[in-house]
C-alpha cells in the first residue's frame, strides 16, 4: 500500500526515531522475561533440601543385634518320642521296614513338589526358574468354609498352562482355611452331614479338578474334632474311590503328631494310642501322605527351630517303624519365621529377608556365631529395633541339604518344598547333588548371592528404600559331630548314623544385603490414617473437608502441583483446618517411565507452589499409581530411593485401597475398606479426579465404622511419632529465600497472568452480549419504522466518483449512475486521479455522449484530493459519493438522499452489499456487509452514532463538507475523519437501507488484506485523532457507545483473536481451560444470532447466516493479523509525530 | 466359662424334675404371644451425662452373647460381633467379655466398641491373678484381700472410668462362685462352716463371698458410677449341692443387685451325659425367684456343646428359645449365649458354637428370630 508523505499524516514519524528506541525497550523487556522464566525454572529444580524428620530415616540404624539369649530346652524337640513304640507289633513291623530298605526306589524316581502361592510375586518368579527341578504344583485353590461347607475354588488359569507346558502335576490344595481362621465345623458338618451333601461335594471337587487337568488333590484339614474319626475316614474313603475312578490321586496333608489319630492313618493301635478305631487305616486307600517336617515351633509359638535335625529325624523314625516310606512325601520348610517376642506378633519371612535383617542390625559384627550347625541345623538370631525384642530362625540351602539326605535315606517316595519364593536359592542346587559335596562344591555353597530381590523390614505403610546390596559369605563344612542315636537296634538308626557322618553345617561369617524396604508407621492395632489423593477439586475437596471437620478428624491430602495451582485457596484450607498434606507429583504421571530430571521437576514444582501457597514445606510424597501393592521389581524402588535420598521425602504407601475413583458404588466402597482395615492402617480415597459422589457419601460412614470398631483415626504424623510441624516444616525465611521467592513470585505471575486473562473473558462476553442485544434491539427498532423512499424530496445533486486505474470497471459504474429513475437535478463527476490505464479514455467516451458527465483530471495526489477536487467542481448542494467500483440501481439515488430533507442531516449512508459473490472471500464478505457494517448503521441510525459514511455509497450536504473543512488527507479513512467531524458540527448521520449500491469486494486474501489493512488503519488513524469524543458527554451515543465499541471490538477484542484461538487448541490438545470452550460457544452463538437477524432484515436467505461459523475460523485470524499490522506500523510512526496530533486533532473544531 | 462339675449335678436335679417338663403341653395353647417387643428403634446409647443404664423390658428378653474372645476372654473385635449377628440373623442387644483384675485394668476399649455398635456391655470382672487357670484356689485378689481394702485404688480407678463411660453397663462380679472351680468360691473361704452365734445360722463361706461383694459394690457406687448394673452371677446348680451353699446364701440384698442371674450349660465335653434343657432351667429359676421375686433374671451365660451320638443340640437349642418365653419364667429378661469352641486337653473338642452343625444354627437362629428376643437395648436415664 503506498504510503502518503504528507507530513500531517497521523501517526507518522518523520525521524524515525519511535520505532528504534521502542525496539530497545521490547528488547530489554523480552530478555527480562526470557531470564525471569528461566531463572523459575531453574528454582524448580533446585531442591528445596528437605530434612528428613529425625524419626522416619533411622529405623535402618535403630536394627540392633542382640546377644544370643541362652538356647532354652525346644520342648516339641522330643515329641515324637510319644509315637516310637516299642511294643511287639513295632518289631513285627521293624522287621517289614529292614527288607523295605533294602527294596529299590520308586523307578518313576522322586517326587518334588513346590507350594505356590498367588499372592506372593515372588512364588511365581521362583516357580518360572526352577519348574524343571519340580514335578508336582500345589497351588492354594481349593478351601472349605462356613458351617454350610461352601467349596471356595479360586484357580489361575495362566498357573494351569504353565504346568501343562512344563509337564508339572498339579495337585492343588484343599484346606479349611477362610483367611487365616481354620473352619473345622467346614469339614466336620460335611462328615456328618448327610451322604447327598457328601456327594455333591465330591461331584464339584472333581468337575474343578478336571477342568484343571490336576493329577489330583492335597487334603490338609486342620483343627478337626478327632471325635469325628470314622466319619472322616468314611468321608476320605469316598472322595479317594471318586477321584480314583476319575485316574487322579488322592494325597492327605498330616502335620506329625495327633494326625496320626485324628485321621487314623497306620491304622495301628501301638502307633496311634486310644484309637479304636473299625475303619480301615488311611494308609490303605489314600494314594500319598505329605507330612509336613517343619513348624517343630509356629508363628504361635514361643521361638524356636522350625525344624530341628532331631526332631525332623525323629518324626522320621516314626513314620518309617509304621508306614511305607515310598507312600510318604517329606514336605521341607525353606522360609524363616521372624518372632516379635515384645508384641508377639510373628512374620513368616523369606530367606533373604532374614539374611537382609541380620545384615542391617549387624548381627555378623557383634562377634557371636550365627551358624547352622549341630545340635539342632536351623539357623537363628537376635535383633531390636524400637518396636521391640525379635528372634530369627531360618532355614536355608545347609538345613535342607542336612533334611534332604534323612528324608531320602528314609526312602521317602520324594519331597515337597514349602514354598516357592521364600527359599534359599541354594536349595535348587543341593537338590541336584550326587554323592558327597566337593570341596569345590561347600566353597560354591558358601557364597550367598545378592540379587534384585527386595527384602522387606518393619510393619507399616511407611517405606524407606535402601538399594544397595553385598553378597555374603557362610563357611559351609561337613559336620564331625554326631548326632547321639536314641534306639541302636533299629536298623533306620544305623542308615541314620551314616547319614550322620557327613552332614553339612554353616557358619555365616557375612549375611548377605538384598534391596530393602523399611516399613513405618503402623502404629497401634487401632490407629489408622485417612489419605486422599489427586486434590484439591473446587467440587469435591470443600465438601470432604466439610466432612472431616464435622466429624473431628484430621487426614492427609496428597496434592496434585497442577491443581494446587487452580485451586490455592483449597490448599490454604486444608492446611489451616490442620490436616496434613503430601506431594503427589505435578501432573500425576507414571514416574517409572519418567527420567530423573522430569521426576525431580515434578515433585520440586509442586514443593515451591505448596510452599508458596502455605508457607510450609512437605516431606510426605505418594508416587502415583500402585501405591498400594509393595514394590518387587527393583525397577520400581528407583523413583522411590531418588524421591527419598535426593529430595529427602517421606514415601508414604497404602495398603487400603477401595479403589473409589473406579466408583464401584458407596456400600462397596465401605465394604471393602471393612474388608481391608486388617491389611493395614493407610486407607486410600480421592477426592480428585472426576465425579468423587460416592467417596463423599462413603466418607462419614467409614468414619462412622472406624469409630465403631474401636479405631482411632490419626494423622501421619500421628503415625509416625512426630509433631506435625516436623512433618510440614514452616519455611524458615533464611532457607533458600531467593529460590523461594523466585519461585513464589513466578507461580504468582503466572496467577495473575490467568487471572486476568479468565477476568477479561468474562468481562468481554458480558460485554458482547450487552452489545449485541443492543443492537438487535435498534436495528429491529430502525427496520420496524422504516423509510418512505418515495417521498417526494428531489433535490438537485451531483454524483462524485474519484477514479484511479478503473478502466475495468468505470463504464459499467457510470452507466449504473446514469441510469438512474431519479427525478431530480443530477450531474456526475469523476476525477481521474493520475490513473495509468486507460480509465481517462474510457470515461471521455462516455462524456461525449452524456452532458450530465463531466471529466476532471488531476495529478495523482490521492483520493482526498480527488475528492476535494471534484468537490470544489460541483454545483448542487446535495453531493452523492460513490466508489469508481460500486454499481448503483436505479432506485438508489432517489433513497439516498431522502434523508437529506431534513437541514440537520449532512449525510446519510448508503446500503453497500458485495456484487460479486464468485468466491469464498467474497461471500464472506457479503455476509460481513450485511451483518456487520449495514446492521450496525441500522442500529446506529436510531442513535444518531454512525461512525461512517462510506465512500462507496453516501450523500452529503455541500455546505457541511466544507464546514468540516473537506477532505483532511492526515488518515487513510477520510471517509471515517469526515463522518467524525460532522458528528463534533452537530450534523445528523442517516442511514438509508434501500439505497443499495453493489460494491466489487477483494476476491483474494491479499486483496481483502490489503483493503482491510487500509481500513484498520484508517480507522485507528481516526480514532486516535478522534479520542476526544470518546466518553465525552456532548457526543451521547457516539462518544458512549459506538466509538468504544470500535476501541473495545473492532480492535481490542480482534487483536486478542490468535491467543483466544491459541489456548482453545491447547485446550483442545490437552484438556486444560475447558472454561474458554463456554466462551467460544457464547461468541459464536452470538455471531450467528446477530447474521440471522440481519439476513432477515435485509431480506437475505437464513442459511446464509451459517456462512458466519467458517468465517469465524478464516476471517477471524486475518482481521487479527491486520490488526496488529496497524499496530505495529502505528508504532513505527514517530514521537514527534504525537504533539503534532495533538494539534489537528482541533482543528475541525475550530472550522 | 468351661466348667466341669455343674452339668454332674445339673443331671442329678435334672432327673427329679424331667416329670414336670411345661414343653409337655402344647406352648401355643393359652399363652398369648408375647407383645412384641418395643420397637427396635432403641437407640444406639451415647455416653454422655446424664448417665444411662439398661431398662428392664416390660415385654420380651434381650438376647446376647459371649464371641469366642479368646484365652482372656477380652479380644473383643466389631468383625466378630458382625460376622455373628449375620449367622444367627439377629442384632445382639447384650455383648458379653470379661475384665480380669490381673489386667489390672478397665476394658474401655471393649466397652466404647460393644456401645457404639448399639448393644450393651456384659462384663465378667473376675478377680483373679495370672495365669488364668481354674481350680488354683485364692491368689492374690482373694476375697479376703479385697475386704482387706487391698485393691480398692485399683476398684476406685475402675470405677471412675466406669462413670466417666457413663453408658449403661452390666457387670457380673465374681461369677459362678456356687461352684468349686474358680478361685472365689465360697467353698475356698470356710464354706460351709457356721459363723458362731449366727441367727440364722450363717456360713463363712457365702458371707465372705458376700461381704467382698459389697465392698466392690460399694466402692463403685461412691464413685458416682450408676450407670452400672448389677447382676448376682451364680451357677444354676451349686457345686456342692448343698445347703450352706445354695443361691440364697450368696444373696448380698435386693440393694446390691439389680439383676439375678445364672449360667446355664447343657453338655460340654464328650463324656458327659446329655441333660435336657427344661430341668436345667426350671429348678434354678425358682430358686431365684424365691430369693427375690421383684429382680429381672438374666441367664447370663448359656450353651452346649456338639455330641451328636449324646444328643440333638438343634432340639436342645430350640427347647431353650421357646422355655425362656414361656409364661412360667416371666421374670427372664435376658439370655447371652456363650459362643465358643476349645481343644481340650485329650485332643477332643468342645464345640458351643451355635453353628458347630447346620441343624444347631439354623435352630438357633429360628428360635432367636421370635420378636419376644429383643435385639437392641432401651436406654434410660439413671435415677
Amino acid at each position: 500500500m503506498s504510503e502518503p508523505d504528507r507530513g500531517a499524516f497521523i501517526f507518522q514519524d518523520p525521524h524515525g526515531r519511535r520505532w528504534p528506541r521502542l525496539r530497545r525497550v521490547l528488547v530489554v523487556g523480552l530478555l527480562l522475561v526470557a531470564v525471569a522464566v528461566v531463572w523459575f525454572f531453574r528454582t524448580l529444580l533446585t531442591h528445596p533440601e528437605l530434612k528428613t524428620p529425625a524419626s522416619v530415616v533411622p529405623l535402618k540404624k535403630q536394627l540392633k543385634a542382640a546377644i544370643n539369649r541362652t538356647e532354652q530346652d525346644d520342648p516339641n524337640a522330643i515329641n515324637w518320642q510319644r509315637y516310637y513304640s516299642e511294643s511287639k507289633s513295632a518289631q513285627d513291623r521293624l522287621d517289614k521296614i529292614k527288607r523295605q530298605l533294602g527294596k529299590t526306589p520308586d523307578p518313576k524316581g522322586e517326587i518334588r513338589l513346590g507350594y505356590y502361592v498367588e499372592w506372593d510375586p515372588n512364588s511365581r518368579a521362583s516357580l518360572e526358574d526352577h519348574a524343571s527341578s519340580l514335578t508336582h504344583l500345589a497351588p492354594e485353590w481349593f478351601s472349605l468354609q462356613g458351617t454350610d461347607s461352601r467349596l471356595i475354588v479360586e484357580p489361575n488359569p495362566h498357573l494351569v498352562s504353565f504346568a501343562s507346558a512344563h509337564h508339572l502335576t498339579l495337585m492343588p490344595l484343599l484346606e479349611n482355611l477362610q483367611g487365616n481362621t481354620w473352619q473345622p465345623e467346614a469339614v466336620e458338618n460335611l462328615a456328618n452331614g448327610t451322604a447327598d451333601k457328601r456327594s455333591r461335594f465330591i461331584r464339584d471337587l472333581l468337575a474343578q479338578l478336571r477342568s484343571m487337568k490336576a493329577g489330583g488333590v492335597i487334603i490338609d484339614w486342620q483343627q478337626l474334632d478327632p471325635a469325628y474319626r470314622d466319619n472322616y475316614s468314611d468321608f476320605l474313603q469316598q472322595i479317594s474311590d471318586a477321584l480314583q475312578k476319575a485316574g487322579m490321586e488322592l494325597w492327605f496333608s498330616v502335620a506329625p503328631g495327633e494326625d496320626f489319630k485324628t485321621f487314623n492313618i497306620f491304622g495301628d493301635p501301638d502307633a496311634q494310642p486310644g484309637v479304636k478305631s473299625n475303619r480301615p487305616a488311611l494308609e490303605t486307600f489314600v494314594n500319598r501322605f505329605v507330612v509336613m517336617l517343619h513348624d517343630e515351633n509356629s508363628e504361635t509359638d514361643a521361638p524356636g527351630p522350625i525344624a530341628s535335625q532331631p526332631w525332623l529325624e525323629g518324626w522320621l523314625k516314626v513314620i518309617v517303624q509304621y508306614a511305607d516310606p515310598d507312600q510318604w512325601i517329606g514336605v521341607l520348610g525353606a522360609y524363616a519365621y521372624d518372632w516379635n517376642t515384645t508384641t508377639k506378633k510373628t512374620e513368616t519371612i523369606t530367606f533373604k529377608d532374614a539374611m537382609s535383617r541380620a545384615s542391617y542390625a549387624g548381627v555378623d559384627a557383634t562377634g557371636e556365631k550365627t551358624e547352622t550347625g549341630p545340635p539342632r541345623f536351623n539357623g537363628q538370631y537376635q535383633y531390636s529395633e524400637p518396636s521391640g525384642e525379635h528372634t530369627v530362625s531360618f532355614l536355608d540351602a545347609i538345613s535342607f541339604y542336612n533334611h534332604l539326605r534323612v528324608v531320602r535315606a528314609a526312602e521317602f517316595g520324594g519331597i515337597g518344598i514349602t514354598r516357592l519364593g521364600t527359599e534359599d536359592p541354594q536349595i535348587w542346587d543341593v537338590m541336584e547333588l550326587k554323592g558327597l559335596p566337593t570341596p569345590s562344591v561347600l566353597k560354591a555353597l558358601g557364597a550367598i548371592k545378592a540379587g534384585d530381590s527386595i527384602t522387606n523390614v518393619g510393619r507399616g505403610e511407611i517405606v524407606t528404600v535402601d538399594t544397595s546390596r553385598e553378597d555374603g559369605a557362610r563357611v559351609v563344612t561337613i559336620d564331625s559331630t554326631r548326632l547321639p542315636p536314641t534306639r541302636p537296634d533299629d536298623p533306620f538308626e544305623a542308615t541314620l548314623a551314616e547319614v550322620h557322618k557327613s552332614l553339612l553345617r554353616a557358619n555365616y561369617t557375612d549375611f548377605a544385603t538384598y534391596p530393602i524396604l523399611y516399613h513405618q508407621g503402623a502404629g497401634g492395632e487401632h490407629e489408622v490414617a485417612i489419605t486422599f489423593d489427586d486434590g484439591p477439586d473446587p467440587e469435591w475437596t470443600p465438601k470432604i473437608l466439610d466432612i472431616l471437620r464435622a466429624k473431628g478428624v484430621k487426614a492427609c491430602f496428597f496434592l496434585l502441583g497442577s491443581n494446587c495451582e487452580d485451586y490455592p485457596g483449597l490448599v490454604q484450607r486444608i492446611v489451616a483446618e490442620g490436616h496434613e498434606i503430601g506431594n503427589h507429583t505435578y501432573s500425576h504421571r507414571n514416574l517409572a517411565v519418567m527420567s530423573e530430571w522430569q521426576m525431580e521437576l515434578e515433585l520440586t514444582a509442586t514443593q515451591r507452589l505448596i510452599e508458596s501457597i502455605t508457607g510450609r514445606s512437605t516431606t510426605l510424597f505418594r508416587p502415583p499409581y500402585n501405591a498400594d501393592s509393595n514394590p518387587t521389581d527393583i525397577a520400581e524402588l528407583a523413583p522411590l530411593r531418588l524421591a527419598q535420598e535426593q529430595l529427602g521425602y517421606t514415601v508414604v504407601l497404602e495398603k487400603i485401597d477401595p479403589q473409589d475413583w473406579a466408583r464401584p458404588g458407596t456400600e462397596e466402597i465401605i465394604q471393602r475398606v471393612r474388608d481391608l482395615r486388617n491389611e493395614g492402617n493407610i486407607i486410600l480415597l480421592h477426592d480428585a479426579g472426576g465425579d468423587r459422589s460416592e467417596t463423599v457419601a462413603a466418607l462419614p460412614r467409614i468414619i462412622d465404622y472406624l469409630h465403631t470398631r474401636g479405631d482411632r483415626i490419626v494423622s501421619l504424623s500421628e503415625l509416625l511419632g512426630m509433631t506435625r510441624d516436623e512433618l510440614m516444616p514452616p519455611i524458615d525465611a533464611s532457607h533458600q529465600p531467593l529460590e523461594r521467592f523466585v519461585a513464589g513470585t513466578g507461580f504468582r505471575a503466572w496467577h495473575g497472568i490467568v487471572g486476568f486473562f479468565w477476568a477479561f473473558m468474562i468481562f468481554s462476553t458480558g460485554l458482547v452480549v450487552a452489545r449485541t442485544l443492543l443492537v438487535a434491539w435498534l436495528a429491529h427498532r430502525h427496520h420496524r419504522t422504516g423509510i418512505d423512499s418515495t417521498a417526494a424530496f428531489q433535490p438537485s445533486v451531483s454524483v462524485v466518483i474519484a477514479a484511479f486505474n478503473e478502466g475495468k470497471v468505470i463504464q459499467k459504474t457510470l452507466r449504473s449512475v446514469l441510469g438512474t429513475d431519479y427525478a431530480g437535478e443530477m450531474e456526475v463527476i469523476v476525477v481521474n486521479d493520475g490513473s495509468r490505464d486507460d480509465t481517462a479514455a474510457k470515461i471521455g467516451e462516455f462524456a461525449a455522449t452524456e452532458p450530465r458527465l463531466r471529466l476532471v483530471r488531476q495529478e495523482n495526489r490521492g483520493k482526498a484530493a480527488a475528492l476535494r477536487n471534484a468537490v470544489a467542481q460541483s454545483r448542487h448542494e446535495i453531493i452523492v459519493f460513490l466508489d469508481a467500483d460500486t454499481l448503483f440501481q436505479p432506485c438508489t439515488i432517489g433513497a439516498l438522499v431522502q434523508p437529506l430533507a431534513h437541514p440537520l442531516v449532512g449525510a446519510v449512508s448508503g446500503n453497500a452489499r458485495v456484487g460479486n459473490l464468485r468466491t469464498f472471500i467474497a461471500r464472506f464478505q457479503s455476509l460481513e456487509y450485511i451483518c456487520g457494517f449495514n446492521l450496525d448503521r441500522r442500529a446506529y441510525t436510531e442513535w444518531n452514532c454512525i461512525t461512517v459514511v462510506p465512500g462507496a455509497i453516501s450523500a452529503l450536504r455541500r455546505s457541511a463538507i466544507s464546514a468540516a473543512g473537506g477532505f483532511s488527507d492526515d488518515t487513510l479513512a477520510e471517509d471515517t475523519d469526515l463522518t467524525l467531524t460532522l458528528h463534533r458540527l452537530g450534523y445528523h448521520i442517516e442511514y438509508a437501507p434501500d439505497a443499495v449500491a453493489w460494491t466489487e469486494a477483494p476476491e483474494s486474501y491479499s486483496g481483502l488484506a490489503k483493503q482491510r489493512f487500509r481500513w484498520a488503519f484508517g480507522t485507528m488513524q481516526c480514532l486516535w485523532k478522534h479520542r476526544d469524543l470518546v466518553f465525552n458527554p456532548r457526543f451521547g451515543a457516539l462518544g458512549w457507545f459506538s466509538l468504544p465499541n470500535i476501541w473495545f471490538m473492532q480492535i481490542g477484542l480482534v487483536a486478542v483473536t490468535p491467543l483466544v484461538d491459541g489456548i482453545l487448541l491447547w485446550s483442545l490438545l490437552f484438556g486444560h481451560m475447558a472454561g474458554v470452550w463456554y466462551w467460544f460457544a457464547i461468541v459464536l452463538g452470538l455471531d450467528l444470532f446477530l447474521a440471522a437477524l440481519a439476513c432477515r432484515m435485509d431480506g437475505e436467505r437464513l442459511h446464509k447466516a451459517f456462512l458466519i461459523l467458517p468465517m469465524r475460523f478464516i476471517y477471524r485470524p486475518l482481521l487479527a493479523w491486520v490488526i496488529w499490522r496497524s499496530i505495529f506500523r502505528a508504532f513505527k510512526g514517530a514521537f514527534v509525530a504525537w504533539g503534532k496530533l495533538e494539534r489537528t486533532a482541533s482543528v475541525p473544531s475550530r472550522a | 466359662m468351661r466348667f466341669r462339675f455343674g452339668t454332674f449335678i445339673a443331671i442329678a436335679a435334672a432327673s427329679l424334675l424331667v416329670a414336670c417338663d411345661p414343653s409337655s403341653t402344647p406352648p401355643s395353647a393359652g399363652t398369648p404371644p408375647p407383645s412384641p417387643a418395643q420397637p427396635q428403634a432403641a437407640s444406639t446409647p451415647v455416653p454422655a451425662n446424664p448417665l444411662q443404664r439398661l431398662a428392664i423390658p416390660q415385654h420380651g428378653i434381650y438376647t446376647g452373647a459371649y464371641i469366642d474372645w479368646g484365652d482372656k476372654e477380652d479380644t473383643v473385635t466389631l468383625e466378630a460381633i458382625e460376622k455373628f449377628e449375620t449367622m444367627v440373623g439377629k442384632h445382639q442387644a447384650i455383648v458379653a467379655s470379661s475384665s480380669y483384675w490381673g489386667e489390672q485394668s478397665f476394658p474401655d476399649d471393649n466397652l466404647r466398641l460393644i456401645t457404639r455398635h448399639g448393644s450393651v456391655p456384659l462384663v465378667f470382672w473376675s478377680p483373679w491373678d495370672k495365669p488364668y487357670v481354674e481350680g488354683r484356689g485364692p491368689d492374690k485378689y482373694s476375697l479376703t484381700s479385697i475386704i482387706a481394702g487391698e485393691h480398692d485404688a485399683y476398684i476406685d480407678m475402675w470405677a471412675e472410668k466406669a462413670r466417666a463411660f457413663g453408658s449403661p453397663l452390666i457387670v457380673s462380679f465374681a461369677n459362678e462362685m456356687n461352684g468349686e472351680w474358680f478361685p472365689w468360691s465360697g467353698k475356698l473361704y470356710g464354706g460351709s462352716t457356721p459363723i458362731p452365734g449366727s441367727k440364722p445360722v450363717h456360713f463363712q463361706g457365702p458371707e465372705t463371698f458376700k461381704k467382698a461383694y459389697r465392698h466392690v459394690v460399694d466402692r463403685v457406687r461412691a464413685k458416682g458410677a450408676t450407670n452400672v448394673q448389677w447382676v448376682l452371677h451364680l451357677m444354676n446348680y451349686s457345686l456342692p449341692q448343698e445347703g450352706w451353699n445354695l443361691a440364697a446364701e450368696y444373696y448380698p440384698g435386693p440393694d446390691y443387685c439389680d439383676w439375678l442371674g445364672f449360667s446355664l450349660y447343657g453338655a460340654q465335653f464328650a463324656d458327659d451325659d446329655w441333660t435336657q434343657f427344661f430341668p436345667l432351667l426350671d429348678w434354678p429359676y425358682e430358686e431365684l425367684r424365691r430369693i427375690d421375686a421383684t429382680k429381672p433374671v438374666m441367664v447370663c451365660e448359656w450353651a452346649v456343646g456338639e455330641f451328636p451320638t449324646l444328643g440333638s443340640k438343634s432340639d436342645w437349642l430350640r427347647d431353650a428359645f421357646r422355655l425362656f418365653k414361656s409364661p412360667k419364667y416371666p421374670n427372664i429378661k435376658a439370655c447371652v449365649y456363650w459362643h465358643e469352641r476349645w481343644e481340650n486337653d485329650d485332643g477332643r473338642y468342645s464345640n458351643l458354637h451355635v453353628n458347630s452343625t447346620p441343624d444347631a444354627l439354623e435352630s438357633y437362629r429360628q428360635g432367636v428370630a421370635d420378636p419376644t428376643y429383643l435385639d437392641h437395648p432401651i436406654v434410660e436415664p439413671t435415677k
